[in-house]
């Protein structure tokens, strides 16, 4: 297996379980009313972001001239998952509530460890290029 | 080439080995940590809790304590209202033993203010209050205004923004340092400002009203006089007020240190057990591996290398796993730890604060000398039985 691809297979495998967490295990605050919670966009931002990032992954994996092109744009997309619960979007005023004691920290960990593979992915294809 | 390097070349030699070496070391390191930083934030979760806690006896209403457990109240910040006359704290003033008595009022938000949890709102009269306001000076230099409200650490909001209760919009002026506890989630305001919210609860259908008036408190923190016997004075606020209970903090301290000791007795066990078992796979391990490579140290041997030598390196190889797993098992408790305290403590329901940037990092450090210096003593009988194998018996054995 080729070296830059390995970064581009964890990315996809965190970028999943972003998504699909965010739907499920990772999931933000539920009204037990059915309303919606404040925390409830910034859910869905990251859904989308985790989605974004899955695509980007994908290119990473079958595309070796697309791949460094394909982790520079990864980064952005991992900073703003970090950044989305809790900085760029509210989530519910309560420090005890499931945003802030599940969402939040493993979105900020899985984007972090997708943004680490996104920059040895860019070294590795850099490097690649070069040569 | 150096002993050192030829450690490493044998430790990258053979990947898969060390790659085990590595995993057991980092699994003694992760239950070291982990273990230790648990109890430590345990340790200074009831540190805080007393500190917090500031007064001897706590004086509610009669009817208080059917109605919610302090205990919950104080570590998970669960709601709780209930009201009595505010002559209550006249009356206590006039009981013997009592050097201070502070009032409080207690008022919960309604759901849809915030999110779908209920907010304790807590009012303090700043002038007699000795155990809520030492805390919020120091995050505020002032005294609470008319409609300003400092919030608990794990309110999400920042100094600035304003905050809606039962309609009423509050000001956040101050956020408070962590305690650990359920004070954590709670909002404090002066009384003014609570007779604005109570009135404001009123209009909305929550009714504060007793038979007496609305004049009301929820509580008053009582501090005994030096030379007083706790209990005395406690049984004298008993017999002195109607319609109210006094109940000693220390009582409701004590079932929380007995569980805290319990889960810390509990972790510390659980380590000493991976402790023990890993040091005897390890010393194992390492006896197995110099079996197996009896025949390349013999022709080290023959190459005219030492047994000290061949010790050193052994040795050497061993406390690079140990290092290399040291730091993996340290740095793996620590994303798990520092980014889920806050569902560690919903789970353990036990006052939990999390020590120091310098304590964490101390540790840390202890940890990984720990595991280094476990996996190169594990490795020293099997650098002992090296001293002793004869080099040519070792061949011929091989062959």
């Amino acid at each position: 297996m080729k070296k830059t691809r390995i970064p581009a297979i964890v990315m996809l495998l965190l970028s999943s379980l972003a998504s699909l967490g965010v739907r499920t295990f990772l999931s933000p605050c539920v009204h037990e009313d059915g309303s919606l919670a404040a925390c409830h966009g910034a859910g869905q931002m990251l859904l989308g972001l985790g989605c974004v990032l899955a695509v980007l992954s994908l290119l990473c994996l079958f595309s070796s001239r697309a791949a460094f092109g394909a982790y520079l744009s990864a980064m952005p997309v991992c900073i703003l998952g970090i950044l989305t619960p809790g900085t760029i979007m509210n989530l519910c005023l309560m420090g005890t509530m499931r945003c802030h004691t599940v969402m939040q920290p493993a979105m900020i960990l899985l984007f972090s460890g997708a943004l680490l593979c996104a920059l040895t992915g860019a070294v590795l294809s850099a490097g690649k290029k070069a040569l | 080439m150096n002993i050192f390097s030829l450690a490493f070349k044998n430790l990258t030699r053979k990947g898969r080995r060390t790659a085990v070496l590595i995993l057991l070391t980092a699994f003694l390191s992760l239950a070291v940590f982990g273990g230790s930083v648990m109890i430590l934030s345990l340790q200074s979760g009831l540190n805080s809790l007393e500190a917090r806690l500031g007064a001897d006896i706590i004086l509610v209403p009669s009817q208080a304590q059917s109605k919610v457990s302090f205990q919950n109240m104080f570590l998970q910040g669960t709601t709780g209202a209930f009201y009595m006359d505010a002559s209550a704290l006249d009356k206590v003033m006039e009981v013997e033993g009592v050097e201070k008595a502070a009032p409080q009022t207690f008022l919960a938000s309604l759901k849809a203010d915030c999110c779908s949890i209920r907010i304790q709102v807590i009012g303090i009269d700043p002038e007699k209050d000795f155990t809520v306001q030492p805390w919020i000076a120091r995050s505020l230099s002032r005294e609470l205004g008319d409609m300003d409200v400092a919030v608990g650490c794990k309110v999400e909001a920042d100094v600035g923004e304003i905050i809606r209760i039962y309609d009423m919009r509050c000001k956040v002026v101050a956020r408070l340092e962590p305690t650990g506890t359920g004070l954590d989630t709670a909002v404090y305001c002066s009384m003014e400002t609570m007779a604005e919210l109570l009135r404001a609860a009123e209009e909305k259908g929550v009714s504060h009203k007793i038979e007496s008036g609305d004049d009301v408190i929820s509580a008053v923190y009582v501090k005994v006089r030096d030379g007083y016997d706790i209990d005395t004075v406690n049984s004298r606020l008993n017999g002195h007020i109607r319609k109210a209970t006094a109940v000693r903090t220390r009582s409701m301290i004590t079932g929380v240190s007995d569980s805290l000791a319990g889960v810390s007795r509990t972790i510390t066990v659980l380590i000493a057990a991976v402790w023990v078992l890993a040091f005897i796979i390890l010393l194992l391990s390492f006896a197995l591996i110099v079996r197996e490579r009896a025949r390349e140290f013999a022709v080290f041997r023959l190459a005219g290398a030492s047994v000290s030598m061949l010790g050193s390196m052994v040795m050497l190889e061993s406390a690079l796993c140990g290092l290399a797993g040291g730091l993996a098992g340290t740095g793996a408790a620590a994303l798990v730890l520092f980014p889920f305290s806050r569902l560690i403590e919903n789970a353990l329901n036990l006052p939990y604060l999390m020590p120091g940037l310098t304590q964490v990092l101390l540790l840390g450090v202890l940890t990984v000398v720990l595991s280094v210096a476990v996996s190169a003593l594990s490795s020293t009988m099997a650098a002992y039985r090296l001293s002793r194998v004869n080099p040519g018996t070792a061949l011929r054995e091989g062959n």
